[in-house]
């Protein structure tokens, strides 16, 4: 072996080493999960004796576990259907063409990329109380939506723009109308952008808490990670409750991270980077 | 498309939305902000009573150096742990990938179950941090982590990297990407070793990455209450009570609508100003570089 060859290969193991101290947590969450809460408190380190599920079954039967990961699952198909259209069809003319119209627009949506969700929280709580919103899906839906609208029309700015006009000028030659172009030529070329934005949206229902925290109130209605809060909290961290409940939570994420991780990390990425 | 109508109607559904959603509500926190508000009748005004009590009460910028520490250790530790993993990974392309997609891992979970996580790893009794102490034999370091005011933030602060070190290091790997294999390739050629590669070709070209790792890791966290809020409650003794936990308990917790909207366009224009500089700066640097 070269000098070269050892280097690398040392490279390579301390890597490894890393990733495996980073996800050391998540290890441990899933261990725990397995444990009764006598086990954990005399050898908080100890491997599971067996695979003990009484946790799970207690977990599922008190967290409401099923009716939140269905309102999750939901809210984000009505979210990313009225994402997907609302910006794309603002972002077809701003793709095409850019005014003054068009700059100041675009410096809106910039806008609503960059406040804080507590800024506009209190507001839009008062207007929901206000037209009944409050404790609706109508209502949270809504609220997703304006959230995620600004990074989709960013997204699809940048992904209309590259997609060239000849289709569209023969459209037009055949007398459609603009609609009908955006239509029948431009959103069935839309599908990777909007699957990528699915992800995002996807994310943000499945894991953000401020919004259903303040707009739900009924349990039936909450979505997985306002149960996980609730259902915690209201047992005190008590180790046999928190960690199979943490597995529940995160566990759908996880699954479709690894079998769309490199779609999602550069997804990501990507829309950092834009 | 042909006519500014038409153009007006595709964004119409959007400007509804947004202006809905960002613009009225930014307005109405503004005029929040000088009333007593408490969420139900009609808000009473108040002048400049609530940016008085900002101003005079110790409380308001003690959570202001809270929150300023702990973005401060957060981007600081992030964007240094980032930038290395994404150089080791650079050079190790048989463990790239892999490595990547492991260390996202933690920022597909949400702060829910990050918060409940860590505060159970951190807990005195049965926790795995002291227990793993206490079984190298460093027992005399174990401590309730949360419950001590001289490291609480700090172990807040190690969960919120935790987080987001691999988004940090995509960001940086994506710059890596960006920069032409035969610039690396001569630097090679002239005889540089690796680490002289990286400071004097890698490092200057990254310089839009380190803009947008820098500038979205000090946005995020300075806005960031989902780990106090979960983990302490702001608390022990206010070490880890940032502003913007102070605004979610003077809004939800106190029904203080109005003193919690003069506090939300405090932190809006830290935000702001913040953001602008960082911008101004980084990117100053970029061009410097290039």
């Amino acid at each position: 072996m070269t000098k070269h060859n050892i280097r690398t290969s040392i490279g390579n193991i301390f890597v490894l080493l890393l990733v495996f101290v980073m996800l050391v947590p998540v290890i441990y969450m899933i261990l725990m999960s397995f444990r009764t809460g006598e086990e954990i408190a005399a050898d908080p380190l100890g491997m599971p004796s067996g695979l003990f599920l009484g946790n799970y079954i207690n977990t599922l039967e008190s967290m409401n576990y099923f009716r939140s990961v269905a309102n999750s699952v939901g809210i984000t198909l009505s979210v990313t259907v009225i994402v997907a259209f609302v910006g794309s069809l603002a972002a077809y003319p701003l793709a095409r063409s850019t005014n003054a119209w068009g700059r100041a627009f675009i410096m809106l949506v910039a806008l609503g990329l960059a406040t804080p969700a507590f800024v506009t929280i209190t507001p839009i709580y008062v207007i929901f109380r206000q037209v009944g919103l409050l404790d609706n899906y109508v209502g949270i839906i809504l609220a997703f939506t304006a959230l995620n609208l600004p990074l989709a029309v960013f997204f699809y700015v940048g992904f209309i723009g590259a997609i060239p006009r000849d289709l569209e000028e023969a459209a037009k030659l055949d007398n459609c109308t603009d609609f009908q172009v955006f239509w029948h030529v431009i959103r069935p070329l839309l599908g990777p952008a909007t699957a990528t934005l699915s992800l995002f949206v996807m994310l943000m229902v499945w894991n953000d808490f401020t919004y259903p925290l303040l707009l739900l109130t009924d349990p039936d209605k909450f979505t997985v990670m306002i149960s996980v809060y609730r259902f915690v909290g209201n047992h005190n961290i008590e180790p046999d409750l928190l960690f199979p409940a943490a597995v529940l939570g995160s566990l759908p994420l996880l699954i479709i991270f690894v079998i769309f991780q490199r779609r999602i990390v550069s997804g990501v990425t990507a829309g950092a980077v834009k | 498309m042909s006519s500014r109508t038409t153009k007006l109607l595709f964004m119409l559904p959007a400007l509804i939305v947004l202006a809905v959603f960002f613009v009225y509500p930014i307005a109405l926190t503004f005029y929040y902000s000088f009333t007593d508000f408490t969420g139900v009748g009609t808000p009473e005004y108040a002048g400049l009573k609530n940016y008085d009590r900002i101003m005079s009460r110790s409380r308001y910028p003690e959570a202001l150096k809270v929150t300023i520490l702990f973005t401060l250790i957060v981007v600081t530790v992030q964007t240094l742990a980032g930038l290395f993993i994404a150089t080791l990974l650079q050079r190790l392309p048989a463990v790239r990938n892999f490595a990547r997609a492991a260390l996202f891992t933690p920022a597909m979970m949400s702060f829910v179950i990050v918060g409940y996580l860590w505060q159970f790893i951190y807990s005195p009794f049965n926790g795995g941090l002291n227990a793993l102490l206490t079984s190298v034999g460093l027992e005399s370091l174990t401590r309730a982590w949360l419950g001590d005011p001289s490291t609480a933030l700090f172990a807040i602060a190690i969960a919120h990297v935790w987080m987001f070190t691999g988004y940090t290091t995509a960001i940086f790997l994506a710059g890596y990407a960006n920069i032409p294999g035969d610039i690396e390739e001569a630097g090679k050629l002239e005889g540089a070793n690796s680490l002289q590669r990286f400071w004097y070709l890698e490092l200057p070209l990254l310089a839009p990455s380190v803009t947008i790792n820098v500038m979205l890791s000090t946005i995020g966290t300075l806005k960031t209450f989902e780990l106090p809020f979960i983990m302490t409650k702001g608390g022990p003794d206010g070490a880890t009570r940032t502003l913007s936990l102070e605004i979610i308990e003077n809004l939800f917790g106190a029904y203080k609508f109005g003193f919690a909207s003069s506090l939300s366009i405090v932190m809006l224009v830290i935000v702001i100003i913040v953001a602008f500089v960082q911008n101004k700066f980084l990117r100053g640097r970029e061009d410097n570089m290039s």
